[in-house]
């Protein structure tokens, strides 16, 4: 568990990673273009979970790409990236809203951040907000049941349960 | 597989016919026994371990089942694992899986509603004999005569792993010890082979199974468990009765 926890963090900041490295090649088209930028991170979420560990190398790769791309945002200062911070369009998907902000100064893009949803079921793409199974009070009630699910019994173990119980009063 | 099946068809149907279900139903289900036993020397299984049958040459659901193993293993981070005890024992997926394929026939001879309880996993589909949801209690991990939670499920599957009942018999891969941590895990979900691993790979993962559990409410699995240190735990979508 240890590991899967590590792996899906290291997705999480490979997709910031690679949203960087997308959004340092974009086309001029300046702040608007945090926009797709984060629709791309929305639909990419679903596979990762699963090879996370197997992701987590490729973050380090992006982020290696991103200092090679230097050059090209350099080139970009010209046609003007404008200084400042920049907000994305708020973006829906199957699990919640996500939003993407960059940072840009001396024309070059220095940070680049999304939010997540915080509600719902959202661990494919934030494992922080993951929801969480809910702590209760145990009990210990007898009840009407049609059937009883328990740790699988042994041949032995079945006469004494309350699964037998119940299949001698529907006999 | 050394434990006992309750079969409940609440179809209005003529009483032969009722027997006949179940008696096909059986059958069924003791030609899987025949087939996938470590126990037997001549199942598919035992002959896959003696290395006289490769797993390409078996039957069609010797190979899916193996296939889902698989799938699994991987789904679970290895904590689902058919080789767990070192030679192959696919006997935690085949009894879902094969309650599935029982209930499936029955769907498919006309029994809309009816449940299967193997051992304390169970697949349901339609309604109860009362003409609402199947009440299916949740055995409290301390008390055999109680129920910790009593869930309404229509259509759908119950499973549930714990260590009270048989010890521990569920290992945890990564330390080679016996599971710790939970002494109940219960998964509801569409289909009983994967319910039974996710409890199973949950229980071996101990606590930390709590948060793998969080995520499988996104595939449709809901979940319920209880600490060695009698702590319960919810997935917010359990459907309680």
């Amino acid at each position: 568990m240890r590991r899967s926890t590590a792996a899906a963090v290291g997705t999480l900041t490979g997709a910031a990673l690679i949203l960087g490295v997308r959004l340092s090649v974009q086309p001029v088209g300046a702040p608007v273009a945090a926009e797709p930028a984060a629709q791309e991170v929305t639909e990419e979420p679903a596979p990762d979970e699963s090879s996370a560990a197997a992701k987590k190398p490729a973050a380090k790769e992006s982020s290696k790409g991103k200092a090679s791309a230097k050059p090209t945002e350099e080139a970009e200062d010209e046609s003007g990236l404008k200084n400042g911070t920049h907000q994305g369009k708020a973006v829906q998907n199957p699990y919640g809203t996500v939003q993407v902000t960059i940072k840009v100064s001396g024309g070059k893009i220095t940070s680049a951040n999304a939010t997540y949803p915080k509600t719902g079921f959202s661990g494919t793409i934030n494992p922080n907000a993951v929801t969480k199974l809910g702590q209760e009070t145990l009990k210990a009630q007898s009840a009407k049941v049609d059937t009883v699910s328990g740790a699988t019994f042994t041949s032995q173990s079945y006469v004494t349960s309350l699964q037998a119980a119940l299949d001698a009063a529907g006999a | 597989m050394g434990t006992v099946v309750s079969i409940d068809i609440a179809d209005d149907l003529p009483e032969a016919r009722l027997r006949e279900l179940v008696a096909s139903t059986c059958a069924w289900l003791h030609e899987v026994d025949a087939r996938f036993s470590t126990y037997q020397d001549d199942s598919e299984v035992s002959r896959v371990r003696a290395g006289t049958l490769k797993p390409a040459d078996g039957s069609a659901d010797l190979r899916l089942v193996l296939d889902k193993c698989a799938d699994l293993w991987r789904e679970t981070d290895g904590y689902f694992d058919a080789y767990a005890a070192g030679p192959l024992d696919p006997s935690g997926y085949v009894k879902g899986w094969s309650v599935e394929v029982a209930s499936a026939r029955l769907a498919a001879a006309g029994s809309t509603r009816h449940h299967i309880n193997a051992g304390g996993d169970i697949r349901m589909r339609g309604t109860a004999p009362d003409g609402g949801p199947w009440r299916v209690g949740i055995r409290h991990p301390w008390e055999a005569d109680k129920l910790a939670w009593v869930l309404a499920v229509r259509e759908g599957a119950v499973a549930t792993s714990g260590t009270y009942e048989r010890g521990a018999h569920v290992w945890n891969p990564r330390t080679g010890k016996p599971a710790e941590g939970l002494r109940s895990v219960t998964v509801v979900g569409p289909d009983l082979a994967v319910a039974d691993a996710y409890a199973t790979a949950a229980l071996a993962m101990g606590e930390p199974g709590l948060a793998w559990l969080a995520k499988r409410v996104a595939d449709g699995y809901e979940s319920a468990a209880v600490t060695d240190d009698g702590r319960a735990f919810t997935s917010p979508g359990l459907p309680v009765a």
